[in-house]
């Protein structure tokens, strides 16, 4: 059975959205799937998170002990540039003159 | 005081909030600003610790703001958190939700893990949701209105990863 994550919600995807979209979609918990792929359940919980990221080798295993694999193919990409550059000016800023910029965007 | 709707003050809320001491993470749209979302918003979301003590220092810091209930009825913090899983508050300073447990989440326990203080000037420095948590919580609400916002946030995600990468390297 192959795992196709629905792009519409979830784009771009994560290790962690996949899998917890796998686990979830099999019925596991965290501490069933960390049975099933023998992973510490508070590091599926950290990579559910995206706190951390697996590695691909680790990411596959884990689909698979939900019974379901990786389809993976090579594809032309495109970046959205616009929002990449809006966001990479964004990050260039402090918290705090993110959030003034946003007030004075509201106040206009 | 009549909370007018196009004030927004979220520094006040956060310094009433740290005034008393009250423990609490900062989730929503705010959160997402914080983190660099170019979204606008029109208030402020806290996932706050449901200890009694921290409920009764979060109930003085909503009589600071002068906070009511949205819907016109009378607020009874502790109830009202138990009954409903939003709690819509206008202030002062602005629209306050006050959320239990976010959808897809475990509520405060499981936000602290991954959640950073982050400086907002006039002393206020938040515990701000992980990005990676505030991507969970749209996913899990799985409304339209939010895949706009849930794209940019997958894209902070990865602008994150390269520049920590970026970091590492120059190191």
């Amino acid at each position: 059975m192959r795992f196709t994550a629905t792009p519409a919600r979830i784009e771009p995807v994560t290790s962690g959205t996949l899998i917890r979209e796998a686990r979830l979609r099999a019925g596991l918990s965290q501490g069933e799937l960390s049975e099933r792929s023998g992973k510490d359940r508070a590091q599926i919980a950290r990579w559910e998170r995206d706190v951390v990221q697996p590695s691909f080798e680790t990411l596959r295993d884990l689909v698979r002990a939900c019974r379901f694999d990786l389809e993976l193919a090579l594809v032309p990409y495109e970046a959205d540039r616009q929002q990449d550059t809006r966001l990479r000016k964004t990050l260039e800023r402090s918290p705090q003159e993110r959030v003034q910029a946003m007030l004075r965007a509201r106040r206009r | 005081m009549a909370g007018r709707d196009d004030v927004f003050d979220p520094i006040a809320v956060l310094q009433a909030l740290g005034r008393h001491r009250v423990t609490y993470i900062v989730v929503g749209g705010l959160g997402r600003v914080i983190h660099g979302s170019d979204e606008l918003t029109d208030g402020i979301d806290i996932v706050p610790s449901t200890g009694e003590e921290n409920l009764r220092r979060l109930g003085l810091a909503l009589d600071d703001l002068d906070a009511r209930r949205s819907d016109g009825k009378r607020l009874a913090l502790e109830q009202d958190l138990v009954r409903q899983p939003v709690l819509e508050l206008r202030t002062d300073a602005g629209e306050l939700k006050i959320v239990r447990e976010p959808e897809g989440t475990r509520g405060y326990d499981d936000l602290r893990r991954a959640a950073t203080r982050e400086p907002l000037g006039h002393g206020v420095r938040p515990s701000v949701a992980s990005l990676g948590d505030h991507a969970r919580m749209l996913a899990a609400l799985d409304r339209e209105q939010d895949r706009e916002p849930l794209y940019t946030l997958r894209h902070l995600i990865e602008l994150e990863r390269e520049l920590t990468r970026g970091r590492s390297i120059e190191r």
